[in-house]
């Protein structure tokens, strides 16, 4: 295991020797630098309270870094002004790990809100959402709310709310987490087919054996404090 | 999806597939406790301002009336004196009066008129038979074109020494004075009950908000920009505001019609004893409905400021 090389050019993330630290306490990333190529595919993985998720939400710019810099889509994000970083966001598909659907909505306009809030006339997206949700095989729950769903159909939704806009970059916290093993399969054959349509994607997962269902994904392996590459394939 | 899931009948469920497509969706979810309530404050708060305004209206313009009323009459006061007749004195005075440009009416009240005005104060005509009562001249006036109050004055005492002319000048402005406290005091009362409409507002909001912070948060990672959530909190509760403003400000409205219809005879008898509709008029009504206008428009700023503020505060 080595830590993971910097690389500068055409990245949609680049992480220079980032810390976080919580109020006074010790830091709980440090000297983290690695980058994310267009259309890669990689695993963030760790032993659980490692930080996976804190990272995801510096990417995601939940989080500003106590020190270091953060680049995303080729801007240093503390230069960010707020427009600036809502059109980055524009950009990245998140599937949280307790999914954050809008429960007074439908299935359906959860999974169209990206597009909605972009300003876009429904007219223009409705087909290709209910396209959406049939592929991830809610077609004939997109009137249901997400109370009335179950956990794997809630997954799913979050997932196809990720990838409505077709982002450059798509960032799930435990995907996987809350499914059987074979719904865990076939999410992940989903997240391949949308690496394959040219969205690079980053799944934090302590899953071992989803991570192998992969092969030449690149893993990023949190571990005291700092990232380190276990292979970089891709 | 199980088939029990969705027990609703056949045009409900058909209904529920095709209004995803069509309609709207407000992306901030509908509390109906907490709409309920704050339409509620809201019309009660709209009623009390549309009220206080409407009955501020009433009684300025009902003030005003009298005073013009009052300007437009002058009373001429001869007292009994000595050996003097008191009739030949009338005479007199009114011969003087009928002839001064600006004076349209001239009408002597009699003794039983006069003694019947001391009634209250000194009880029944007969035990004032024997009192020296003074007698009464009332004069109407042409407004737009006044006689000389100084001059005629001055005729009247030249010609009859116990008779005195008032012009009412001490009521008027009186009655000028109490106007203005009736609109001082209803204006007071009207920014208070605005302030109150807008705290209530803003309260509202920053509450909704703040329990909305986890959909706020959501929406910002899908890349929705502050003025879209801004815009989706602030139509929500402008709405509210608007129909608690409605609502009360409409029951006020109604209020103020009622009394407008069923009291045109008997609250508008002015001084003279005849009958001047209009009083509570369509100024009224006007200001009432300008009321609930003002309300609608506090909600939509008090809400809009504040769903500013807690935005930046909550992102």
């Amino acid at each position: 295991m080595q830590a993971f090389p910097y690389r500068s050019a055409g990245e949609l993330v680049r992480f220079e020797n980032v810390g976080l630290r919580y109020g006074v306490g010790a830091e709980t990333l440090t000297d983290v630098s690695f980058s994310i190529e267009p259309q890669s595919f990689q695993f963030l993985t760790g032993a659980s309270g490692t930080g996976k998720t804190t990272l995801l939400r510096l990417i995601m710019q939940a989080l500003k870094p106590t020190r270091g810099t953060v680049v995303l889509f080729g801007q240093d994000t503390s230069l960010l002004e707020k427009d600036g970083l809502t059109a980055l966001r524009r950009r990245m598909g998140i599937v949280f790990q307790d999914f954050r659907l809008l429960d007074h909505l439908t299935t359906y306009e959860n999974v169209a809100l990206p597009l909605k809030v972009q300003g876009r006339d429904e007219v223009t997206y409705r087909a290709e959402v209910t396209e959406l949700l049939s592929w991830v095989g809610l077609g004939d729950l997109i009137h249901a709310k997400p109370p009335v769903l179950s956990g794997g159909e809630k997954q799913r939704a979050s997932i196809a709310r990720a990838l409505v806009a077709q982002p450059e970059l798509l960032l799930a916290d435990e995907p996987t987490g809350n499914v059987d093993p074979s719904l865990a399969r076939r999410l992940l054959r989903l997240f391949v087919e949308m690496n394959r349509s040219g969205t690079a994607i980053l799944i934090a997962t302590h899953d071992l054996g989803l991570m192998d269902q992969i092969e030449g994904a690149r893993r990023l392996v949190l571990a005291d404090r700092r990232l380190y590459a276990e292979a970089s394939d891709v | 999806m199980s088939e029990n899931r969705f027990v609703q009948p056949v045009f409900y469920g058909r209904l529920r597939r095709l209004l995803p497509l069509f309609r709207r969706d407000p992306l901030v979810a509908a509390d109906q406790v907490t709409d309920r309530a704050l339409i509620t404050v809201v019309a009660i708060l709209t009623f009390l301002a549309a009220i206080t305004a409407g009955a501020a209206q009433f009684a300025v313009g009902t003030a005003m009336h009298w005073r013009v009323m009052m300007a437009s009459e002058l009373t001429v006061q001869l007292k009994p004196q000595g050996a003097r007749s008191i009739d030949a004195d009338i005479v007199r005075v009114s011969d003087i009066l009928r002839g001064t440009p600006g004076i349209t009416t001239v009408k002597t009240l009699s003794r039983d008129e006069s003694a019947k005005l001391l009634e209250p104060w000194i009880g029944s005509a007969s035990s004032l038979e024997s009192l020296p009562i003074p007698r009464l001249i009332t004069v109407r006036i042409d407004t737009d074109q006044p006689p000389d109050l100084v001059a005629l004055r001055k005729a009247i005492s030249d010609a009859v020494p116990a008779a005195s002319l008032d012009d009412h000048r001490t009521w008027t402005k009186k009655l000028g004075r109490l106007s203005d406290i009736f609109l001082t005091s209803a204006a007071i009362a009207l920014v208070l009950v605005i302030v109150a409409t807008g705290l209530t507002i803003v309260f509202a909001t920053r509450g909704a908000m703040a329990g909305n912070r986890e959909i706020i948060e959501v929406l910002h990672f899908i890349g929705a920009d502050d003025r879209y959530i801004a815009a989706q909190f602030q139509s929500h509760f402008a709405v509210l505001g608007v129909r608690g403003g409605l609502i009360g400000g409409g029951a006020a409205l109604l209020l103020i019609l009622a009394l407008k219809i069923g009291s045109a005879a008997s609250l508008t008898v002015d001084f003279s004893g005849s009958v001047s509709p209009g009083l509570l008029d369509w100024a009224t009504v006007l200001v009432t409905f300008a009321v609930i206008v003002l309300v609608g428009l506090v909600a939509g700023v008090a809400s809009r400021i504040t769903v500013y503020r807690t935005i930046g505060r909550l992102s």
